[in-house]
């Protein structure tokens, strides 16, 4: 205790304490538990391994206060940020908060439960669930968010029930006086044979200062199925730091696709534990990221059990002087034979004075496991931006066909329409931003 | 309409001169064969012409249509009516030869002030020049090249001509790789776009491709330089004696 003393913690940018909020006896428990956590951990520097590329400043330059000493504005008319295949399956939050007048829940199957969790706390699977998926050790964010959160989201699937609707969780962060923090959480539980899709989206309204720090859990019974995207379209000062993580049991399939468009500061830890024998999963990410941007994604994929099946591709597009880091650890146990996973991280770099840290990282304990992994930098070729230009397209245009050709795998990848044609248009978007 | 004079060139930031002199005219309705040994610089000069900037032009200029082209983009070339069929077609993942062959023509129909095509129209428009070389019409939504066998893809090269519709054409060993029916078929396609307007510049080792698509002129390319220019006769001297003579000839009478 008296060396974590000496060092910072996490309660130094944000005014020294978290002040429990919780209403109900559930959540007020990990309130406390939280709290306990964040005054006796320090907060990371460059020393430690896990934190050697990121520069943490957007964080540590600030002060950022709770959502209520902020000063926010309005949020103002959002519906251009809805989704049409999600009108009536809809959850807002504005910078954190339930928003009721802008959610909508109407067409759910028989059961299904999308709700706030302060609502809901006294839920079986709140009570059995919440808060007892995430296991990051030594980590300063998760028992933040563990310490400041009061709701956020409950989803509730039964037993062999599939919602088609794509499920819209949208957190929207408006402009402020202050720089604040948010902590959004999202609990899952999908019983067995239920399926479903969550489109978890981040917006900054404006160009402010804040810091979002997502918990999000999924606790994924026997042969659940779940397709989640995560789109983080931030402030482009804000910064992001999250902590998804799901619990599969048996023939359970969590599938997730990760884009980071927005934030300053992007730091991304999703983790799948493998609880039971023949899963399936995917850690896909897509980062597109200019100016000084930083995105980091730390993953984990962790096979505790045989047949298992994993999939993680993550690309990354940096222009400027943006900075991406991949670290992908897959962890596979001794008695875990038979696993197959497959992990590839492919960089593109546009600019001289982008920088890319890659790393994969294999532990792998069984004998019997086909795990293949790689890595590449590259650059637009220069023989496919001639070909390109010599049918007659411009420059500018030939490099954003091909930064679009790099990035559509991952964006057909979420399944919705809309969302697919939203983050087309910020491809576009992003490369025609620089024109130098 | 094309004419290159006094034409030097070197990669671009290196010393190397690849390119020591071309002059080349070609006239609307011409065909011109180049021929040459390996490593002659035909395909530098096909690049040069359509404005690779890999190389750096340091001597001469290059006419189109009277027009200085030398220091132009390639884009902008491709606007005047040039195209390249190139020698190793370039793969590009991710883009389909449909999304690329209809933000092309539309590109080059805005920079000449012609009607564009909205995609029901391109839809049918390129649909008819699939039979110029006979190509199926699952080719157009594949990525461009992308695991195409090597015939396939030069015969890609010739689809996008027939449907960009350029002016003047270089083709750079498009018969190369292609089998004997292959070539009949591209050799038909390509006498189907030749047109008395329309001029075309054959790069070739073979005489067989000759036979197909008649030249007016055949060229020969030595050590950077046409240094020598006949009829289709030529040709068929170079297939029966080869290219020794024909250094030994250019020697004794010296560099002209
Ligand atoms: N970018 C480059 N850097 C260095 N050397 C080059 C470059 N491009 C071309 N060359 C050299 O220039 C010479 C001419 O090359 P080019 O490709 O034009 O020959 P070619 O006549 O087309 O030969 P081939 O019949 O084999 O296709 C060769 O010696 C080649 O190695
Ligand atoms: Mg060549």
């Amino acid at each position: 205790m008296s060396e974590v003393l000496q060092k910072e913690t996490l309660l130094s940018y944000i005014g020294g304490e978290v002040e429990p909020k919780g209403t109900s006896i559930s959540i007020r428990a990990i309130n406390e538990r939280g709290r306990e956590e964040l005054h006796n951990t320090a907060f990371p520097t460059r020393k430690d391994e896990d934190w050697r590329f990121i520069d943490l400043k957007s964080i540590t330059k600030n002060t950022f206060v709770s959502v209520d000493e902020a000063d926010t504005k309005e949020v103002g008319d959002i519906s251009n940020h809805f989704l049409p295949e999600a009108m009536n399956t809809r959850l807002v939050f504005v910078n954190g908060e339930f928003n009721e007048e802008l959610s909508s829940i109407s067409d759910l199957p028989n059961g299904v439960i999308v709700g706030n969790l302060a609502n809901y706390a006294d839920h079986d699977s709140v009570k059995s669930y919440l808060g007892t998926i995430t296991n990051y050790e030594n980590d300063v964010f998760a028992p933040f968010n563990d310490a400041a959160f009061s709701d956020g989201t409950f989803i509730h699937i039964p037993e062999e029930t599939v919602v088609k609707a794509p499920i819209h969780i949208l957190n929207v962060f408006t402009d402020a006086d202050k720089a604040f923090y948010a902590t959004p959480r999202l609990l899952y539980v999908g019983e067995m044979f239920s399926k479903s899709t969550i489109i978890e989206e981040h917006i900054g309204l404006a160009d402010n200062v804040y810091l979002n720090v997502p918990v999000t859990e999924f606790k994924m019974f026997t042969g659940s199925n779940v397709h989640h995207a995560r789109i983080q379209r931030d402030s482009k000062q804000a910064s992001h730091v999250s902590r998804p993580i799901a619990m599969l049991d048996k023939n359970a399939e969590y599938h997730s696709y990760t884009i980071c468009l927005g934030a300053k500061l992007f730091r991304n830890e999703p983790r799948v534990i493998q609880n039971d024998q023949e899963v399936d999963f995917t850690v896909d990410g897509l980062v597109l990221i200019d100016g000084d941007q930083i995105a980091d994604t730390h993953s984990i994929m962790d096979h505790r059990h045989a047949h298992g099946k994993s999939h993680q591709l993550h690309k990354c597009v940096v222009n400027d002087s943006a900075h991406s880091i991949f670290n992908g650890k897959i962890f596979v146990a001794k008695d875990a034979q038979k696993i197959d996973s497959f992990q590839e991280n492919r960089n593109l770099l546009l600019s001289e004075d982008g920088k890319v840290n890659t790393k994969p990282q294999l532990e792998i304990f069984a004998d019997d496991v086909l795990c293949s992994h790689g890595a590449t930098i590259g650059q637009l070729q220069d023989e496919e931006v001639f070909y390109l230009q010599s049918r007659g397209l411009t420059e500018q245009k030939s490099r954003e066909l091909l930064v679009y050709a790099f990035a559509l795998e991952s964006v057909e990848s979420m399944e919705v329409e809309s969302v697919e044609k939203l983050l087309l248009n910020e491809v576009i978007q992003y490369t025609n931003r620089d024109e130098k | 309409m094309l004419e290159i004079k006094n034409l030097h060139a070197s990669v671009e930031g290196e010393d190397i001169e690849i390119l020591k002199g071309v002059n080349l005219k070609v006239n609307a309705g011409e065909i011109h064969a180049i021929m040459g040994p390996n490593g002659s610089g035909k395909s530098t000069l096909s690049k040069v012409v359509s404005g690779h900037p890999e190389y750096e032009v340091t001597e001469g200029e290059i006419l189109f249509e009277g027009e200085d082209i030398t220091e132009m983009d390639a884009d902008e070339r491709a606007h005047l009516g040039l195209f390249l069929a190139f020698q190793y077609p370039v793969e590009v993942p991710g883009i389909t030869n449909k999304t690329l062959l209809r933000e092309a023509y539309n590109t080059i129909a805005r920079a000449n002030e012609r009607e564009e095509l909205d995609p029901l129209e391109f839809e049918d428009y390129i649909e008819s020049k699939l039979d110029v070389i006979e190509m199926k019409d699952e080719f157009l939504s594949r990525s461009i090249n992308t695991g195409f066998s090597g015939g396939e893809k030069k015969k890609n090269e010739i689809f996008q001509m027939a449907v960009l519709d350029p002016k003047l054409s270089f083709l750079d060993e498009t018969d190369s790789g292609l089998d004997i029916d292959a070539l009949k078929i591209v050799s038909d396609g390509v006498n189907k776009i030749a047109s008395p307007e329309k001029a075309m510049v054959l790069i070739t080792h073979y005489q067989r491709l000759l036979n197909y698509i008649k030249p007016d002129y055949v060229h020969i390319m030595m050590g950077g330089k046409i240094i020598k220019t006949g009829d289709f006769s030529l040709a068929e001297q170079l297939e029966a004696h080869g290219y020794d003579e024909l250094q030994k000839e250019f020697a004794l009478n010296g560099a002209q």
